[in-house]
């Protein structure tokens, strides 16, 4: 078999499902054979809350991937959020039995010791992502294999969420008899693909604006500091519009990413937009102002919740690259600019690069999450290249049948 | 002719469990939790964390963490075993409170083979009725695999009430010469997917004609032979004919060609209220024409619930059983178990999730506040009325944020 491996993503978003199709080097190259997508229907705030029609989106993205890419698609790496998922970080320090060589198994104890801390009964752990080592006390330990020492402590990143929420999801897509390669959280997937190792040192926060879910992660001296995610999105907008100008929510949809903007000014003052007639739609004249401010309004109060979530883990001074915006709401006129403001630090729009493939279509903030897991998935691999036990087996029972 | 007569006495519920151990075994378990609506609790076990946090089980239960760190036993049953005595604890929770425990595994690896003889073990002390239903590896995967499995057999026998036990290179075989690799094990999940829904059904079987426990037992019973399999399901008018037609044409059955060597036969049939005599009837006697003269049939029948339950059909038999008399009956005491009729499954889990989108709110309180001076209050949440409100420093995020800073004011 050739070294290339097809790794898939897929994201069950708000606005719509996603699957990405990659071939995944094993120099870190990334080749995007496709993507397949279906708007959602069924899914609110990232979660599904009605299963049959949430289900049959996923089978459609599914069939249009495998159709683009000209694969099957036997498993996925499924993206997960929704305001259950929660996170915090946490020490653990394990004492070796006399001054020993660290290995693979003491690494692992301390992980472990790590998870015993207390979650909620009904929740499940998704990630514990390591963030440093102490051998002895010693800081900065980046990789402790086959060091000496009597203690060893270390630094994890815990995020953990729902479980019966997260398997909702997994069983959505085991429906189809695809399999779960694992499950990933937005926000860690988004990372992969908008952050370069350079920001993740120098520190950055990732915020992803999509439909339902603001998810956000920070990175500083290139390990994760503090992740979240809060149900608030594009759809708080487009509900506002519909609410405050009274018009129907697909207008109000149309009218946020035609028209809408989250600055307030820098038009004629009393300038009006026409919502022509539609059916079961009289038209309608919108104050332009009235408009933005609406946007303005919680465009503003998601960044200073954010801000203040942030802040309380990770000091500003420590955000040397600023914040980066990916998700489909980035892509609102005068999002950049109202974060720029509210956290007084450079602000950048992104979306996934380092991939190749019929780039320029792939160039879209909407993806960020759903590439990312490709990548994802890609770096575990590149981790433990050693098969596991299935694989192997497969392998095996594939050379018997001459296949 | 008149419908069978319906049991008065209301039996007693029995509790059954299904537990999935190893890869194989928590996969095919995540096939019932997902696919058959059958009243059982089903519990993953394993030592590879990957598969539990994918699978769906409604309990799952990680095996020696610290002792193979969630990497799973690296088909060595010693490690394996060494992880299960780190997880005694859970091990008793996994066996405790069940009338019925079916373990469920693929032999030859180290997870499986080694837990699952100590899981049937724990299981018989507890007083439970244990059914244990395991493949054998492909003869490619080596001797070494092979081995394990003998051995893992060997001790099962001696702790299980009953065992059905699939042979995967007689399934891949049987299945379809040309088919890829995955169709191939889906196809093997397939059947002991059905095996394993069957047996739940006849134990669980309400009436009118139950199967006797002794009777299943003594087919079940773990000794030599091959097992016989099959299943099918159909509803309509020509039911009986259709599904008797599917069960028959199962590869465990060899077309129906197998059940002339079989000693005893269980045959099963569960439907709805509607279930005629004569429907009945006349699948036993296309059945007989399959069978040797000498053989024993045993029927089941279970009829309840609205019409719109499907038939199904389901044939257990022996090869090449040589009657044991009166094998000893089980130590429990089972009078008659009886589950919740078909036709009434347990609602899926994603329903129960979707009917309750609030479960986790804990906005009761901070509605009412909001709503004492917002008068918008009824359309103001608008598309998200109905899902789990946003709530952030107690102020309900749903509502549109200029309406409440216009309140503010
Ligand atoms: N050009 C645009 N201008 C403004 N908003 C846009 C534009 N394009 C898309 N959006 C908004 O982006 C949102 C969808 O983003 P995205 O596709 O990232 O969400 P999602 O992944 O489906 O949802 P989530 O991650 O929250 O579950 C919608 O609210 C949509 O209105
Ligand atoms: N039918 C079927 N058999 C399997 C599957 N996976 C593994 N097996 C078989 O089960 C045996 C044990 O493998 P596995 O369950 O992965 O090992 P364990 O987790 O260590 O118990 C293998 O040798 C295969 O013969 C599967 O998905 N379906
Ligand atoms: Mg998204
Ligand atoms: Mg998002």
């Amino acid at each position: 078999m050739a070294k290339e491996k097809i790794h898939v993503g897929l994201e069950i978003g708000t606005t719509k499902v996603c699957a990405v199709v990659a071939e995944c080097g094993r120099d870190g190259e990334i080749r995007l054979l496709g993507v397949g997508e279906s708007p959602s229907r069924g899914v609110r705030k990232g979660e599904m809350v009605d299963f049959q029609n949430a289900s049959k989106c996923v089978h459609d993205a599914l069939a249009d991937a495998e159709e683009r890419s000209d694969q099957e698609i036997k498993s996925v790496w499924l993206a997960i959020t929704g305001s259950h998922l929660q996170s915090f970080n946490n020490r653990s320090s394990s004492s070796l039995a006399e001054e020993s060589e660290i290995t693979e198994k003491e690494i692992g104890d301390v992980e472990y010791k790590a998870k015993e801390i207390s979650i909620p009964k009904e929740n499940v752990i998704l990630h514990s992502i390591i963030q440093r080592y102490y051998v002895d006390g010693q800081e900065g330990v980046i990789d402790p294999l086959g060091m000496l020492g009597t203690k060893l402590e270390a630094d994890y990143h815990i995020i953990h969420g729902v479980m019966t929420r997260i398997q909702n999801t997994i069983r959505c897509v085991k429906e189809f008899d695809i399999d779960v390669d694992d499950v990933v959280v937005n926000s860690v997937a988004s990372a992969q693909v908008v952050l370069s190792d350079s920001q993740k040192q120098a520190g950055a926060v990732v915020i992803d604006i999509g439909g339902g879910v603001t998810d956000y992660i920070v990175y500083h001296d290139g390990v994760v500091r503090h992740s979240g995610a809060i149900a608030i999105g594009g759809d708080h907008i487009t509900n506002d519009l519909c609410i405050g100008l009274r018009i129907p929510i697909t207008r109000a949809e149309k009218l946020k990413i035609e028209e809408g903007s989250a600055m307030v000014g820098g038009h004629p003052p009393g300038e009006k937009i026409t919502l022509r007639n539609d059916t079961g739609f009289s038209g309608k004249e919108v104050d332009r102002e009235l408009l933005n401010m609406i946007i303005n309004a919680r465009v503003n109060e998601l960044f200073k919740i954010l801000k203040k979530r942030i802040h309380e883990v990770v000091p500003e001074h420590l955000l040397g690259s600023g914040i980066l915006l990916t998700g489909g709401c980035s892509m609102l006129r005068g999002v950049r600019e109202v974060a720029e403001m509210i956290f007084d630090s450079p602000v950048t729009l992104v979306h996934a690069h380092s991939v190749s493939g019929p780039t320029s279509a792939f160039e879209n903030p909407q993806l960020s999450t759903c590439i990312g897991l490709v990548k994802y998935a890609q770096a575990v691999n590149a981790d433990m290249p050693e098969e596991t036990i299935m694989s192997k087996f497969k392998k095996l029972l594939n050379f018997n049948l001459g296949l | 002719m008149s419908p069978y007569p319906h049991h008065e006495e209301p039996a007693k519920e029995a509790a059954i469990s299904l537990i999935g151990i190893g890869n194989a075994g928590v996969n095919i378990t995540d096939r019932l939790a997902m696919r058959a609506a059958l009243p059982i609790r089903t519990i993953a076990l394993n030592s590879d964390q990957q598969s539990l946090t994918a699978s769906v089980a409604s309990k799952k239960l990680v095996l020696g963490p610290m002792t193979t760190h969630g990497l799973g036993a690296g088909g060595d049953p010693e490690r394996a075993i060494d992880a299960a005595k780190e997880s005694l604890g859970e091990l008793q929770e996994a066996v405790s409170g069940s009338d019925v425990v079916i373990l469920c595994a693929g032999l030859g690896g180290g997870t499986g083979s080694a837990v699952t003889p100590l899981l049937a073990k724990m299981a018989k002390e507890k007083g439970a009725l244990v059914v244990a239903v395991v493949t054998s590896p492909f003869q490619f995967e080596g001797r070494r695999r092979s081995q394990q499995a003998v051995e893992s057999l060997a001790e099962l026998q001696r702790h299980v009430d009953a065992l059905i036990h699939f042979e995967n290179d007689r399934m891949a075989e049987l299945v379809e010469p040309r088919a890829d690799v995955s169709e191939t094990f889906a196809a093997c999940d397939g059947l002991l997917f059905q095996a394993i829904g069957g047996i739940v059904r006849m134990l669980g079987n309400p009436g009118p004609l139950p199967i006797a426990v002794n009777d299943l037992l003594s087919v079940l019973r773990a000794g030599a032979g091959g097992c016989l399999f099959g299943c099918g399901e159909s509803e309509g008018g020509n039911r009986a004919h259709e599904s008797l037609e599917q069960a028959l044409r199962s590869p465990l059955l060899d077309r129906g060609r197998l059940l002339q060597e079989a000693g005893k036969i269980l045959v099963h049939l569960s439907g709805p209220a509607s279930l005629t005599f004569a429907e009945v009837a006349a699948v036993m006697r296309e059945i007989s024409k399959n069978t040797s003269a000498s053989a024993h049939l045993c029927l089941g029948v279970s009829s309840a619930g609205d019409d719109s339950a499907p038939l199904i059909v389901t044939i257990i038999g022996r090869t090449g059983v040589e009657e044991r008399k009166s094998a000893p009956a089980p130590s429990v005491a089972m009078p008659s178990i009886s589950t919740p009729p078909p036709a009434a499954p347990a609602p899926p889990v994603e329903d129960k999730m979707v009917a309750d989108p609030e479960v986790a709110s804990p906005t009761t309180k901070t509605q009412k506040v909001k709503q004492d001076f917002l008068p918008l209050e009824p359309i103001a949440r608008g598309r998200f009325e109905r899902s789990e409100p946003t709530i952030v420093e107690g102020e309900d995020l749903d509502v549109p944020t200029f309406l409440r800073l216009k309140i503010k004011k």
